[in-house]
């Protein structure tokens, strides 16, 4: 309150009370007539005078009084008696209840209903049933529709899971509500309870269960992490092993991961979702079993220790040794990253390739790749890695209930019975394959140089066998043609003239064995007897007189049918291991003498044609350095096409046309 | 099994959902129905009440059916998981196959390119 507070006082009446009555009414004195002030006035000297007026009025005023008043006070002395009554009855019956305790009441009377209050409670009771129905129905609707809504939900996952328990084994646990709400306790199992030898699995791995949950949108979903999962990687030590089929492999996985991840996850459809698990699941269970692989590589390399050694072990990775100088590694592999140590050729190598089991009937192969024996040396490691996975995937890991079948006889002729020695038999067949690799460039070096050789691989079906065919095509005699009308069906077989030579070589382990046919070996030609055409010798060599016994093959046999040639068409010839001589008159001998020489680069074997006098017999037979005598004339390495017997004659004249490629 | 011809036990379980979804809502219908302010319609309860009652007894029929026809749980006594495992070698092997003999086509592409 800012405001000033003013005070107003107002005079006091100059007029004073004379009586209050009872019922608050103020009596003032009567005012005086002007007369009668005077005389007051006047009087107010004689006091006694005044004494007897003022006791005269009082009793004037006092009758008036008594005359007005009687009225007033009776009304209001009958009201107050009146409530005196009243409330004297009251006081009573108070006193009355504290005094007695119990007071029952004698009646209450309700007080009767109006006819439309009866109308208006029925309506209200009625109002209220048909809003308990109305609120009835809309429950049971809604129930309805949220039971729709979860049916469908859990349709999508039922159905999801009855797919997936197709292929994989489906368990449940009934867990507490403690956990996630709507998670039912499903597990799929991927261990493998049926194996036979519980030796072999030591630790099953913590992949082995894993949990089915929901995802947002209820649908089956099984959260992994990604580098959780191992896979096997084999490869060679110094090789720039191709990394292409890998990562492309590896691709296929990413690819897929990468269209899931664009798309959006709820436009996924329940098929791509269940076929994601399914592949998810499949990459599990190969992880599984890649790392049971690893554990009993490494179990095996501790406990054995032929035909290898361990030379470097670190967490998920193991190295061997094969010797000569040939390393391979054995490592787990998240999944996520690669742990690779070579570095990754961005194009495609095409020389790593190599798989001596089909037919190169015939290739000829190009002469930069002859160079580098490192990149030609080493198998496909890819190759190899599956090859391990297999063999213990069928003697250790997957034996189950069956025995493994061998088709096609694949296995036949392991030394593994019981899967000791699988690591072993391995680590062969590595030596084998790098080493039948050499034997390979060898002998197609000298195919290549020789234009009338041809090479057929023959597949083995066993890992530490290889082996090859060389063919010498001879053209067909032309004197055959002749004589074939000449010569009845019985004595086909044995006047038949061959049209090719065959030559096989092969490899056990590194073992290499020459076998030829139609051709008299070393030993028996020069103890000067004639052996028959069709006899087989082989013999063992290594890898360094390889080639030059092809060629010495090879060449005797092109001489030998020589010789039949010359046979059949009645020349008196004579035959030594690479020469042949043909005797013409004057006694003069005219040879024709093959020269091998592995390194040559124009032509393997080379043919000389030699004039003899009877004078000189004793000319060495292999004295060929000589190129500049007269008795010598140098034919060049194709020879079929530059020898051609007279039909004619019997040995009296030999013509020869100029060679077609003069080298 | 062959009176209901090529449905799967799982369909027919959700057949039986849906029925029960279906007398929900007859259910709700009904007290609809009984709410309404102008009073019942005697034919359409007597439908709906036909209907529920039909219902009911089909669930119980298929459900019955379907506790019969379920087989006992056997713990996996076959388990194919080694052979699933067989198969993965294979599909490498292709894998690897396949790439090689890519290869050989480039290989020979290559040899006829340059003769």
């Amino acid at each position: 309150m800012d405001e000033n507070i003013e005070v107003s006082l107002d005079k006091l009446p100059i007029k004073r009370l004379e009586a209050i009555e009872e019922n608050g009414a103020e009596r003032f004195p009567p005012d005086v007539d002007y007369n009668e002030k005077r005389l007051s006035l006047i009087r107010k000297i004689d006091f006694a005078w005044a004494v007897e007026k003022d006791d005269e009025k009082k009793k004037q005023k006092k009758s008036s009084k008594e005359s007005l008043t009687p009225l007033k006070w009776q009304t209001m002395v009958e009201n107050l008696q009146l409530a005196h009554q009243e409330l004297s009855v009251i006081i009573d019956l108070i006193n009355t209840v504290e005094a007695n305790d119990a007071v029952t009441v004698a009646g209450m009377t309700w007080p009767k209903p109006l006819p439309n209050e009866v109308l208006s409670d029925l309506a209200v009771s009625a109002a209220t049933k048909l809003q308990c129905f109305r609120h009835l129905g809309k429950y049971f609707k809604q129930s309805a529709k949220a039971l729709e809504q979860q049916v469908a939900r859990e349709a999508r996952f039922y159905g999801a899971l009855i797919r997936l328990q197709q292929n994989w084994k489906v368990k449940r646990q009934r867990m507490a509500a403690a956990s996630a709400p709507g998670n039912e306790g499903f597990t799929i199992d991927l261990f493998d309870n049926s194996l036979h030898d519980p030796a072999a699995i030591v630790r099953p791995s913590s992949l082995s269960t894993i949990r089915v949950d929901h995802d947002a949108a209820g649908m089956l979903a099984i959260n992994l992490p990604s580098n959780l999962c191992h896979s096997l990687q084999f490869g060679f030590i110094g090789s720039q092993s191709g990394d292409d089929s890998r990562e492309s492999s590896k691709k296929f996985y990413s690819s897929g991961e990468h269209h899931l991840r664009e798309s959006e996850k709820e436009s996924l459809s329940d098929e791509e979702c269940v076929k994601k698990t399914h592949s998810l699941l499949r990459e599990v269970h190969q992880a599984i079993f890649d790392e049971q692989v690893f554990d009993l590589v490494n179990r095996e390399a501790f406990n054995t220790s032929l035909g290898f050694s361990v030379t470097g072990i670190r967490q998920n990775y193991l190295q061997l040794s094969l010797g000569q100088g040939t390393s391979v590694f054995l490592s787990l592999v998240s999944s996520g990253q690669d742990d690779q140590t070579v570095d990754g050729e961005g194009a495609q190598n095409v020389d790593d390739a190599i798989l001596p089991l089909d037919s190169l009937d015939g290739v000829m192969l190009p002469d930069e790749k002859q160079d580098t024996l490192k990149k030609w040396g080493f198998p496909n490691h890819l190759s190899c890695e599956i090859y391990l996975q297999q063999i213990f995937h069928e003697h250790v890991l997957g034996r189950g209930n069956e025995k493994p079948i061998s088709t096609g006889g694949r296995l036949s002729g392991h030394p593994v019975k019981d899967g000791s020695g699988l690591l072993e038999h391995f680590c062969m067949s590595l030596a084998h394959r790098i080493f039948s690799n050499k034997v390979l460039m060898v002998v197609e070096n000298v195919v290549s140089k020789v234009p009338y050789l041809q090479l057929i691989s023959h597949p083995t079906w066993h890992s530490r066998r290889s082996s090859w065919t060389l063919v010498v095509k001879v053209p067909q005699s032309i004197l055959h043609a002749r004589c074939e009308s000449h010569i009845s069906a019985i004595h086909n077989e044995k006047n038949s003239i061959k049209s090719h030579f065959r030559t096989k070589v092969v490899v056990n382990d590194d073992c290499i064995n020459v076998e030829g046919e139609g051709v008299s070996n070393v030993i028996g030609l020069l103890k000067g007897k004639s052996e028959e055409s069709h006899s087989m010798h082989s013999c063992n060599c290594d890898l360094a007189d390889l080639s030059m016994i092809i060629l010495q093959q090879v060449a005797s046999q092109v001489i030998g049918w020589l010789f039949e040639e010359a046979l059949m068409v009645g020349i008196k010839a004579n035959r030594d291991f690479l020469r042949l001589s043909v005797e013409l008159e004057q006694r003069e001998t005219l040879s024709l003498v093959a020269h091998v020489d592995p390194e040559d680069s124009q032509g393997c074997i080379s043919w000389w044609l030699v004039m003899e006098d009877s004078f000189a017999e004793e000319r060495k037979l292999m004295d060929v350095t000589d190129a500049a005598s007269d008795y010598r004339k140098f034919l060049g390495t194709f020879i079929f096409g530059c020898v051609v017997f007279n039909a004619d004659g019997l040995g009296q004249l030999v013509r020869w046309r100029r060679p077609i490629n003069v080298v | 099994m062959d009176s209901q011809g090529q449905t799967t036990s799982m369909q027919r379980l959700q057949n039986v959902e849906k029925r029960i979804i279906r007398v929900l809502e007859l259910a709700g219908g009904v007290m609809d129905e009984l709410s309404n302010s102008t009073g019942p319609r005697k034919e359409l309860i007597n439908n709906h009440c036909l209907e529920f009652m039909q219902l009911i007894k089909d669930i119980q029929v298929a459900l019955r059916e379907e506790i019969k026809g379920a087989c006992d749980y056997r713990p996996y006594e076959k388990c194919d998981y080694s052979s699933r495992i067989a198969n993965e070698i294979c599909c490498k092997k292709l894998e690897c196959v396949l790439s090689q003999l890519d290869e050989m086509r480039q290989t020979v592409n290559e040899y006829h390119g340059a003769v």
